[in-house]
């Protein structure tokens, strides 16, 4: 094959033409000179980090905050029919907040249906639960306790694991990814199987109205409040930080030590940590790469 | 010209399997039989009685080793278990190189980690383009590069493939002159596919009255096919006189026909279903313009190969689509709907007014690729493989491959040469049954002569 004599500037990214370069010619300039670097990376900032991270404390938090109720409720230290009253109001707390936030963004007829709603589900869980506890009580009585507070860890870490964080974009429409829903039942066993060592039937009934409270309720509550001010949020994770500490404290130090070393990891050194891992950031993009069809 | 030698060829994927890398692998071999040397292939066996050794035209041995494929045709990458089938094939077929084929045949990564062992140098194709951003893709690229660290020379079907080899593979290193700056070793080629384009010859000249739009193509999401389902209806709407007709199988074949019964289209799109690489000539004949809409393509032979058969040619720009066709005989169009409507109009427009010559089309990309150019140029990068210096133990020892995957890749050697220590000692190469007789060239060349047509009907045996 005749080839004229080139130089690399003449050479093309062609394969038809025979070029007069060998095959394993590199052009200088033009290789990978289509290959872009994080092309689509926006860098993260520190602070909104840190209220992205708000979510899992808080998450934490009521876990041990159940925790500790859980303990004073088997120790005696605390009566169950307190508890109930108590979850009550924090559920009428709850609810109106809900409500506040409901007033802004969705429309008075569905309003009124959502709240028919919510009062009849309330009081089905209410009467399900009352019916259901002494077979509750009574579900791992053959089990030793060794093994339900080994199933009840791993069933936590479960649910903290797979909880949805995110933050609700529309308002009214929550959509339980499966992870989540996963989440939620995890919980859900952990307080029931929790809720079996204890002896009196209100003590069970109790303990797990609060469970459905905190494990069900809340992070729809937090979905929503997610979304709202970055005031808000502070201040709730603050609050229920401090609960958890101040009632794990009543039980052991050990463990309030490491709850709060654990808190303020998650929610201050661990964004430090991402953002300072940003620099090790690398995507390539080329042209090699799947192209995303544009359809209309 | 070289020295006549020995070469086997290792891949998953040959015949009875069809595709690209399959014909590559066929081609060139026989191709470089009649430059005098001795190809053999090893692949893993299909069930049920595709299994021991074959012989295809002309006089290429084909070794099926008994191994399990798990999915599309590959094996398991298992590292150890073909050690004691390729050394005895290697050793008794005097084998002087080994070219292994695909970035997914774990067989092929196999002889590259064996072959030094005996002696034997290595050349590796990439047939395929990878991203990098899924887990598949780091896994596959990590296993590529630990093999890559082995091999002698690596050839890439074109150029876009290679940028993508020689990131995927780490195939660069510290500038000597420079440390700071990273030079691609010099190892690394491009040697283009190619296609016999007398089995692609343009059929007899088609009135503009219809004009007929083929797309041959697996319908799966990588090929794109959601764009051809988003703009079959706007150009049928567009052009009364534009008729589809839709070759393949696959996954998305289930959107085509839905699409067709939504519009009420069944008159205009005919949908062929799978079509065999020996008809691939009679369907494009049929059409004057071809489309293609993959989202990813290395090479695109199917591209050229409509080309060849005289249609002209619409297609998605991406990867290596743009290098291997002169810009008058290719429209292109970005990867988005409204995009492809234009481009599919404009040909169109051009195939009406006859501004293409299937004739000329076809004479031109006779000119561009040839099966013979390209066993010439793999010759070459043979001929430099065997004249370099081989790699010492100790050298592919210490070529890093990183915290993690280093350590386990160190093993994976030294093991490996236990293990054919121990094979050496078990089945002493004294004890091998050699090969002894072969083809005589000047038996193979008067053969050849009687049957002057000997490729095509090589290739009809294939098929």
């Amino acid at each position: 094959m005749t080839v004229l004599v080139q130089t690399p500037k003449d050479w093309t990214k062609i394969l038809w033409k025979r070029q007069s370069f060998q095959d394993n010619y590199i052009p200088p300039a033009s290789f990978l000179s289509s290959l872009r670097r994080n092309s689509n990376f926006k860098p993260q900032t520190y602070w909104p980090l840190v209220l992205l991270s708000c979510a899992i404390t808080q998450h934490i938090s009521t876990i041990f905050i159940f925790l500790s109720i859980f303990v004073w409720i088997q120790q005696s230290k605390l009566d169950p029919r307190t508890m109930v009253w108590i979850t009550g109001g924090s559920s009428l707390v709850g609810y109106a907040i809900w409500e506040v936030l409901d007033s802004i963004s969705v429309k008075t007829s569905e309003r009124y249906a959502n709240r028919l709603k919510a009062l009849k589900s309330s009081i089905l869980i209410f009467l399900a639960l009352m019916s259901l506890t002494p077979v509750l009580r009574t579900l791992t009585a053959a089990t030793s306790s060794d093994s339900i507070w080994a199933l009840t860890s791993i069933l936590f870490i479960l649910n903290t694991l797979l909880a949805d964080y995110s933050a609700l974009k529309n308002a009214g429409q929550v959509q339980g990814r499966l992870t989540s829903v996963l989440s939620m039942n995890a919980a859900m066993s952990a307080s029931i199987v929790l809720a079996s060592r204890l002896t009196a039937d209100i003590a069970v009934f109790a303990l797990i109205l609060f469970s459905v409270q905190v494990f069900t309720l809340y992070p729809f509550l937090r979905h929503r409040l997610k979304a709202s001010s970055t005031i808000i949020q502070g201040t709730t994770t603050m609050l229920l930080s401090i609960l958890a500490v101040a009632l794990t404290a009543s039980l052991s130090w050990t463990i309030t030590f490491l709850l709060s070393i654990g808190l303020l990891l998650i929610t201050f050194l661990a964004p430090a940590f991402l953002v300072w891992a940003q620099k090790y950031k690398n995507e390539i993009r080329g042209p090699w790469d799947v192209a995303v069809p544009k359809v209309n | 010209m070289m020295d006549p030698i020995s070469i086997a060829m290792i891949s998953d994927f040959f015949h009875p399997n069809v595709g690209g890398v399959e014909n590559h692998i066929y081609m060139l071999s026989a191709k470089l039989i009649h430059k005098g040397h001795k190809v053999i292939v090893i692949t893993h066996s299909h069930a049920p009685d595709r299994v021991g050794v074959r012989w295809l035209l002309p006089s290429l041995k084909v070794y099926y080793i008994p191994f399990l494929p798990i999915a599309s045709s590959a094996t398991l990458p298992n590292f150890f278990t073909s050690l004691p089938y390729l050394r005895t094939i290697l050793l008794r077929e005097h084998i002087h190189l080994i070219h292994a084929h695909a970035s997914l045949s774990s067989i092929g990564h196999e002889g590259i980690l064996h072959s030094h062992l005996m002696g034997i140098r290595t050349v590796f194709t990439d047939h395929s383009l990878f991203g990098f951003d899924d887990a598949a893709s780091i896994l596959t690229n990590k296993l590529l590069a630990g093999t890559l660290r082995n091999v002698d020379a690596v050839i890439c079907v074109s150029h876009t493939g290679r940028e993508n080899t020689v990131l995927r593979g780490e195939l660069f290193e510290r500038s000597e002159d420079d440390p700071s700056r990273l030079v691609v070793r010099e190892n690394v080629y491009v040697i283009p596919n190619a296609l016999v384009a007398d089995q692609f010859k343009p059929g007899p000249p088609r009135s503009t009255e219809t004009i007929n739009i083929i797309v041959l193509s697996r319908l799966a999401y990588r090929k794109g096919i959601d764009l051809l389902v988003a703009t079959a209806p706007r150009i049928c709407a567009a052009f009364p006189n534009v008729k589809f007709i839709v070759g393949g199988d696959g996954p998305k074949l289930i959107d085509l026909l839905q699409m067709r019964e939504k519009y009420l289209l069944q008159d205009r799109i005919e949908l062929l279903g799978p079509v065999r690489h020996g008809d691939v000539r009679s369907v494009l004949i049929q059409g004057s313009i071809f489309m293609n809409t993959s989202l990813t393509e290395s090479f695109g032979i199917a591209i050229l190969e409509a080309a060849c058969a005289g249609l002209y040619v619409v297609s998605t720009k991406v990867g290596g689509v743009p290098e291997i066709l002169p810009e008058d005989m290719i429209s292109f169009a970005a990867p988005e709907e409204d995009d492809v409507v234009r481009a599919i109009s404009e040909a169109i427009e051009i195939v009406m007014a006859g501004k293409h010559d299937p004739l000329r089309a076809h004479e031109r990309v006779r000119t561009f690729y040839d099966w013979e150019d390209v066993a010439t140029r793999t010759e070459v990068v043979y001929d430099t493989v065997i004249k370099s210096p081989q790699m010492e133990l100790w050298e592919r020892i210490q070529r890093q491959l990183g915290p993690f995957a280093g350590p386990i890749y160190t093993i994976i050697l030294i093991v490996d040469c236990v293990f054919f220590l121990f094979l050496e000692w078990w089945m002493p190469r004294e004890d091998l049954h050699y090969v002894t007789h072969h083809w005589d060239q000047a038996k193979y060349k008067e053969v050849r002569s009687l049957f002057a047509c000997s490729e095509i009907s090589a290739h009809n045996v294939l098929d």
